[in-house]
């Protein structure tokens, strides 16, 4: 039953979808506005009907239906319902229904927020956005069909137990989906503006707007993925440049580029052939990143092992090049340059070198991670990209962009005088002395960890310098302190990132019942061993008491937990987090016969601040994007006169 | 149109695709064996069911398909028809399953049940799986006539997978 009108709803949705594509180029060709209301229709059609598909899923999956493939190959009775809810996107057929579900969403939000502007693009935006649709459809009626009817067994394996062994790990896939899918939008508008040959100043803000949100919700998948992994895995890192991580990283550096070449494009008329191409290149990295994932191609923590959608992605993925290529090719020059730039040392001369960092970061990730297929293909050789190559390549260039942060605020837009430029980039040389010599005192000695602090220095002065005049008149300029925000939170990142990761101390140590262990200031003492058992799994957990300087702190339990359909337990760590760093224990071997525990000590300094600061970023993100819905539901073309006429823009 | 734009893109993307397209199919996790271009470390173990000792070193001059299984592994069982009918089918190569953390009880009734074409050895110890670096059965290797491992397979085994490492092991 439930597989029945889950196959007919997909099936449905491909039709719509398809049907939906073809009648927005028309429209778009024919500049009919009946054609649109009617694109417009098959949109929410599209939307309802995923929407559907994926309830009809969660019905399945909480009611054991096992009669529907995807739940006898996730399901399981012993699961708590958070589980078995999150089990939508555990594997590879359910995590492509979510997609299809947020794509729908999306697309229906992006058309009612539009309904009536932009006329002149919307036709041929919907157009690219019911063509993605229909793709993922297609991929739902076909090569990955979650709703097969199977002979109903009486329970299931239920999910990957590492998404059952934290709760981040249920929050941090829809994040994912949320700005990867989210990043659909921007590229049919885009695309839009290219067939149109034309990038007016009306359509940058639902390009920047409808690129800032998923931004904002990549940005927090990004940081959810790197604390699950700190949280869970067990060696004591957050970022390990595994090509899945990579893959969510590629289109954020471009996104993030992008939103900075927009507001060049708003105050300059520049750039805009480059911005569009950035546009372009954020979805098609999201697209490869999906291949990445899907395709069973690299090894990672990720990967759906041996799927068999990787030609189809791939195919996808083909297309989509060749779409977009060809479409720059033909219409970039048409994309009138009306201004020009004054001077390199300038806002929008940072900004430019600002988005030539970002990608050339872009470029150096993207080929470590295919350098090995690289090398595969050629030589027939195996081999490896490590870290030490991702840490040697981006660190100078995070560093510069940290450096960045700092002076391209501090300089003002078009033409400056010298002594306008000493008197902007002088004085910040203060902030960067205290941050430098803060540092030294707090015992950092690594120099790009040292010269990280000290941009960071120089970056917190101009952040706050200049954040002191809007926040005066915050009504009149809520982009700008919301840049501002993000800003200050990209450089207590970059500082927490630095610190914590040259500044970590480690130590192996062997522990019997009621015995001790010294670390530096901290004791542990390992006041037993506990054999638990949960529903899903069985737990064996060694409860340490943790002291510093004699003091008693609290009580860590790092533990094994081992699910029935592993063979292996999963060692799981636990964390007593302070401002001034986290102590960590992961467990490497408890042996319960003997009482006796060897654990990894891991201090790491700072680290919390990472996690507290990409929340900065997003909420500067959303604020950024707040009155943008305000203006949008009064009427989208008032608001981008409003906009354009203030021009305030960061 | 803008050629430059065009040229540049096409180039740059018909490289990616290529090279996404050329690892499709390939296993992550697999790593390649560093004993592959080595001799293959010699062995003397008992025949299962006549006792007699069968050593390596008697065996240069043709290729020998050595493949490590035991009855306790369920891709073992797919795999056994393959090898059976690759071993008749191709009298020039000497075929050798070595058996390990098992009971010659077992072997014996495995082979009765599913059929035998060449000798099936005991490696009662393991230590003929630990110099080959077995790390889970079946994994096979292909030697050359002179005794070189040429190439290793892990995982069960298909007729025309088979057939290529036999060709490379003849050349």
């Amino acid at each position: 039953m439930n597989a029945t009108a889950g196959r007919l709803l997909i099936l449905a949705s491909l039709l719509v979808s398809t049907a939906g594509a073809l009648v927005a180029f028309a429209a778009g060709r024919s500049r009919s506005a009946y054609g649109l209301k009617w694109a417009q229709r098959f949109a929410y059609l599209f939307a309802a009907l995923m929407v559907g598909a994926t309830a009809v899923m969660e019905y399945a999956l909480v009611t054991h239906d096992f009669s529907v493939s995807y739940v006898a190959q996730v399901g399981s009775r012993s699961t708590p319902l958070w589980v078995t809810m999150a089990s939508l996107w555990s594997s590879l057929e359910g995590s492509l229904l979510f997609w299809g579900c947020v794509l729908g969403l999306y697309v229906a939000v992006a058309t009612w927020l539009t309904r009536n502007a932009y006329e002149e693009y919307m036709p041929d935006a919907i157009g690219v956005w019911l063509a993605c649709a229909a793709f993922f459809s297609f991929l739902l009626a076909g090569p990955a069909n979650p709703f097969v009817l199977v002979p109903a067994q009486l329970d299931g394996p239920g999910p990957n137990p590492l998404l059952q062994n934290h709760l981040l790990m249920v929050v941090h896939p829809p994040f994912l989906y949320l700005g990867y899918v989210g990043m659909t939008i921007p590229f049919g508008l885009a695309c839009a503006a290219l067939i149109k040959g034309k990038l007016g100043p009306s359509i940058l803000k639902p390009l920047r707007e409808s690129l800032m949100l998923p931004w904002v919700f990549l940005t927090f998948a990004i940081m959810l993925g790197g604390w699950w992994a700190y949280e869970v895995l067990g060696w004591g890192g957050y970022w390990a440049w595994d090509p899945v991580e990579n893959a969510s990283l590629l289109p954020w550096l471009t996104a993030t580029a992008a939103l900075h070449s927009i507001i060049v494009v708003e105050r300059r008329r520049v750039l805009k052939g480059w911005t569009v191409t950035l546009i372009l290149a954020t979805f098609l990295l999201v697209i490869l990143g999906t291949f990445m994932t899907r395709s069973g191609v690299f090894n990672s923590v990720h990967s759906f092992t041996q799927s068999p959608i990787g030609p189809t992605i791939l195919a996808f993925l083909a297309a989509l090049l060749v779409f977009s290529i060809g479409l720059l090719a033909m219409r970039i020059d048409r994309l009138e340059v009306e201004g020009n730039f004054e001077s390199a040392v300038s806002r929008e001369g940072m900004m430019l070198f600002n988005n030539l960092l970002l990608v050339v970061l872009t470029f150096t990730v993207l080929v470590g991670t295919v350098f090995p297929l690289v090398v595969e293909a050629i030589r027939g050789r195996q081999m490896s990209v490590g870290r030490p190559y991702f840490d040697t390549m981006v660190v100078p260039a995070a560093a510069l962009l940290v450096f960045l942060i700092g002076v391209g605020p501090a300089l003002p837009w078009g033409k400056t005088s010298w002594k306008q430029i000493r008197r902007a980039v002088l004085p910040p040389l203060i902030g960067a002395m205290v941050f430098l010599m803060a540092g030294f005192l707090f015992g950092a000695r690594n120099p790009w960890t040292l010269l990280t602090i000290a941009f960071g220095g120089y970056a917190a002065q101009v952040t706050l310098w200049q954040m002191r005049s809007p926040f005066a008149q915050v009504q009149r300029s809520p982009r700008r302190i919301a840049a501002y925000l993000v800003h200050a939170g990209v450089v207590i990142v970059m500082i927490a990132i630095a610190i914590s990761s040259t500044m970590r101390y480690t130590q192996e140590v062997h522990v019997v019942k009621g015995g001790t262990a010294t670390v530096g200031a901290w004791t542990i003492t390992l006041a037993g061993i506990e054999q638990r058992d949960e529903p899903n799994r069985s737990a064996t957990v060694a409860r340490f008491v943790v002291a510093k300087n004699g003091v008693t702190k609290t009580i860590l339990e790092p533990r094994m937990n081992q699910y029935e359909r592993m063979r292996e337990p999963i060692g799981t760590p636990d964390v007593y987090s302070t401002i001034g760093g986290d102590f960590y224990l992961s467990v490497m071997n408890i042996d319960p016969a003997e009482q006796s525990a060897a654990v990894n000590v891991i201090i790491t300094p700072l680290v919390g601040w990472i996690w507290g600061a990409v929340i900065l970023m997003g909420l500067g993100g959303l604020m950024a994007l707040v009155p943008a819905f305000r203006f949008a539901f009064a009427g989208a073309p008032r608001a981008a006169a409003l906009t354009l006429a203030r021009s305030d823009g960061v | 149109m803008n050629r430059k734009v065009l040229l540049a893109g096409l180039v740059l993307a018909g490289a990616l695709v290529f090279i996404l397209f050329a690892g499709l199919g390939r296993d992550p996790q697999a790593i390649d064996s560093p004993l592959v271009g080595r001799t293959a470390p010699p062995f003397t173990l008992r025949e299962v069911g006549t006792g007699r000792a069968v050593s390596l070193d008697q065996l240069r001059g043709r290729p020998v398909v050595l493949n490590f299984w035991a009855t306790w592994c369920g891709p073992c069982f797919e795999e056994h028809p393959t090898l059976v009918a690759a071993a008749r089918a191709t009298p020039n190569a000497q075929f050798i399953g070595v058996v390990f953390q098992d009971s010659e009880a077992k072997i014996q009734q495995f082979l009765d049940e599913r059929g035998r074409a060449y000798p099936t050895v005991i490696d009662d110890a393991g230590k003929t799986a630990i110099a080959y670096g077995v790390g889970g059965v079946p994994e096979t290797f292909f030697l050359d006539a002179t005794g070189t491992i040429v190439a290793k397979h892990n995982g069960p085994l298909t007729s025309e997978v088979l057939e290529a490492y036999l060709s490379k092991a003849a050349q």
